[in-house]
């Protein structure tokens, strides 16, 4: 038999262990074109367990494959095991879940991908132990939801992902002294490795900046520098004092 | 028979019975009404004249012996309050109850049940108060019975007496849409199981039994269409008491594992002070099932009752976890933001689904009853080439520890402010390249310890990450070198 009839009867007797770069199944796109393009098959695949190293970018990136997934009629769960989900940045759509704890973290994300209602489970925050691991492979694979741990250390991935930001590539808007005032975008550094698969890739995504409110108290308006705004202290306690 | 209408010579519109003989009379007739002087839908005048005071009492249940005794205390009853020589009618039809009691020659009068419209018949029409408008009219034609009356069809009656006259033939007819008591409410299912010969304590074997009733009690709440929010669990114990023990769930279920599994969770912790000899297991609380309507072609619908279990099930096993932020105008990012917990029907409903959510033009297949002309003539537009524009904008985004690290800070003098080179957090020392800032943020000054005052820098690491970092600037250090030594926090990062 040749390797090449021994291939094709493999991927007929057991279609789930054919490499994901020669899968048929759509898989689960990040929503960001060129990344996709570089992603074996187009995205994250389906039923298995994808590695992400949490270098910086990691999150923009899942947080952008969840809406894609949301966008094209699925559901999406995010995992916040470390609970470092700002609310104020949070966009709605995907279900987030909240434990308090690790083990809490792996029994909801078992729960979820082993129910099949939801095509992509981010859990972020949480170091996999190698049982935790083995557990939420078979739950993904029993769910055939494609499931993306933010974690260093994940034995049995089929796709691992290492993005990095360039310290020399931050954009920055500049006030009006010159200075930095805020991050405008940055370029990531994306290497994408699977069975039979290596690729990596550059491009950039913008920075949400964050303002801060300068008003003393929330329900205050700041009219610190209005024109005509009201007199100071001293003038007003002057008046009370010469009324004539 | 299921009306029993009492009747007295003395109830008049003008003087009608006291309504404490009601309370009185609710101690053996289940349910009791009196018709108002004003009369109404429920006890006014059939014909619409002023009403005739009478008393109701719905005898649904009662066997017909039974009908006839409780017809026979309640007038004895009142005859011991002072109000004797009171008649009553039992028939199935209040017109012809009240006709009875108003009218009958006993002081019981039974109406044979299918024989109320030939009862009705037997009457004058007076009886029924017909409109003074109406009787002119009703000699007219020579009607003066109401069998005469209801024995015309009621195009006749409308043509010759106009619509005013219809609820007055309809009565004749022993027609009578008076609602006097509101159908009793459904039994809530329960289950129950008793021994005599043995006493239990060992849980494993209450919820052996408790898993038999759960059984009979989820399939009759799934044969009605019903879901438990709430189900309690009676224990009969050997020392004449009972303990009670009440499970909810978060969202209506007939789930039996579930149910098993709440309960289980809680007789494990049970405590009881005697053994069991009898378990009585009921649904207290019941809702109707939500089935989220959708979109036939929305990819998640299939999956819904799954997803919702998953999540109702992690809601049960972890408590509120499932969140959705709701955020202030607070200027402390850290306080700003409030986790609301999720219903898992609601987070896993097909607008989730997206499908619904999406601004996106969608293509769907409208099915018609269109003319075979139009059909053929009809064209299909296809669908453009260019893929729909996401609603999401990939980017970095600020995450929050989430409570500020305290780490150490090598800063240099910028201007009027010192300026962050280097850190030290749990990882190691982080050389700084780039900071922007000081943002300086400050509140709460009139409240003492609670007032805040921080220096916020956005700094890019060595290794490409900007985080966020901020000194604690509140007023509370006096001295000199306590304001020097005011700490630094890691408050979040970029990612």
């Amino acid at each position: 038999m040749s390797i090449a009839a021994l291939r094709a009867l493999i991927a007929e007797k057991f279609p789930s262990a054919i490499p994901a770069a020669q899968r048929t199944v759509l898989p689960v796109a990040t929503g960001i074109p060129v990344l996709d393009r570089a992603l074996p098959n187009g995205g994250f695949p389906l039923g298995k367990l994808t590695a992400c190293e949490p270098l910086g970018g990691a999150t923009a990136i899942l947080r952008a494959a969840c809406a894609a997934t949301i966008d094209a009629g699925d559901r999406a769960a995010w995992i916040d095991g470390a609970l470092t989900t700002a609310g104020a940045f949070w966009t709605e759509g995907p279900l987030l879940v909240r434990p308090r704890g690790d083990r809490q973290a792996v029994a909801a994300a078992d729960l979820l991908l082993r129910c099949g209602g939801f095509r992509l489970v981010v859990l972020a925050g949480v170091a996999l132990a190698d049982a935790d691991t083995v557990r939420l492979v078979r739950a993904a694979h029993e769910g055939g939801g494609a499931f993306v741990a933010l974690t260093a250390q994940a034995n049995m991935a089929a796709l691992r992902l290492e993005v990095r930001i360039d310290a020399e590539a931050w954009q920055w808007r500049e006030d009006p002294f010159g200075g930095m005032a805020a991050a405008r975008d940055v370029q990531l550094h994306a290497d994408i490795r699977s069975l039979g698969w290596n690729r990596r890739v550059r491009f950039a995504l913008p920075v949400a900046s964050h303002e801060l409110r300068l008003a003393l108290d929330p329900g205050l308006v700041d009219r610190r520098g209005k024109p005509g705004a009201s007199k100071s202290g001293n003038q007003r306690s002057r008046r009370r004092v010469n009324p004539v | 028979m299921t009306i029993l209408c009492l009747s007295h010579p003395d109830w008049r519109p003008g003087a009608p019975p006291r309504p404490e003989l009601a309370a009185a009379l609710l101690a053996r007739a289940p349910r009791i009404a009196i018709s108002g002087p004003s009369g109404g839908a429920s006890g006014g005048a059939p014909g619409g004249a002023p009403a005739h005071p009478v008393i109701w009492a719905d005898v649904r249940g009662f066997s017909l012996h039974g009908q006839a005794e409780l017809a026979a205390d309640l007038i004895a009853l009142l005859a011991h309050r002072g109000v004797p020589g009171v008649r009553a009618g039992l028939a199935r039809v209040p017109v012809a109850a009240e006709l009875a009691a108003r009218f009958g020659d006993r002081a019981v009068t039974l109406v044979p049940t299918g024989n109320d419209r030939a009862y009705v018949a037997l009457f004058p029409l007076e009886a029924l108060g017909p409109d003074p408008r109406l009787r002119p009219l009703l000699f007219g034609i020579g009607v003066s019975t109401c069998g005469e009356l209801a024995a015309l069809t009621q195009e006749s009656v409308e043509v010759r007496l106009g619509a005013p006259a219809l609820p007055l033939w309809r009565l004749a007819r022993a027609d009578d849409p008076r609602l006097l008591f509101a159908p009793p409410p459904a039994e809530l299912p329960h289950a129950s199981l008793d021994w005599v010969e043995y006493a239990l304590k060992d849980p494993a074997r209450l919820l052996f039994v408790i898993n038999t009733l759960l059984e009979r009690v989820t399939a009759t709440l799934a044969a009605r269409g019903e879901g438990a929010r709430e189900v309690t669990v009676e224990f009969a114990l050997t020392n004449r008491q009972s303990h009670v023990e009440v499970v909810r769930a978060s969202r209506p279920t007939v789930n039996r594992r579930t149910w098993f599994r709440l309960i289980r969770t809680r007789v494990d912790a049970m405590k009881l002070h005697a053994a069991v000899t009898g378990i009585t297991l009921h649904a207290s609380r019941v809702a109707a099932r939500e089935a989220p309507q959708a979109d036939l072609f929305d990819r998640g619908l299939a999956s819904v009752q799954a997803t919702e279990d998953a999540v109702a099930r992690l809601v049960e096993d972890q408590g509120p976890v499932v969140v959705a932020p709701q955020n202030s105008a607070h200027p402390l990012l850290d306080e700003r933001t409030t986790w609301v917990a999720q219903e898992p029907a609601k987070v896993v409903a097909p607008r989730y689904a997206g499908a619904l959510m999406t601004d996106t033009p969608r293509h769907t297949v409208r099915f018609t009853t269109l003319p075979a002309v139009v059909r053929e003539t009809a064209t299909v537009t296809p669908a453009p080439s260019t893929p729909p524009a996401p609603r999401f904008t990939p980017h970095l985004s600020l995450q929050l520890s989430p409570t500020p690290c305290a780490i150490s800070v090598e800063t240099v003098p910028r201007r009027d402010h010192a300026a962050p080179v280097r850190y030290r957090d749990e990882d190691g020392w982080h050389e700084i390249v780039q900071a922007a800032g000081p943002e300086r943020i400050s509140g709460r000054h009139w409240e003492g310890d609670t007032a805040y005052a921080r220096e916020y820098f956005r700094c890019i690491t060595r290794d490409g990450r900007l985080v966020w970092l901020y000194r604690d600037a509140a007023p509370r250090a006096k001295t000199a070198a306590a304001v020097a030594n005011r700490q630094w926090y890691l408050h979040g990062w970029w990612d």
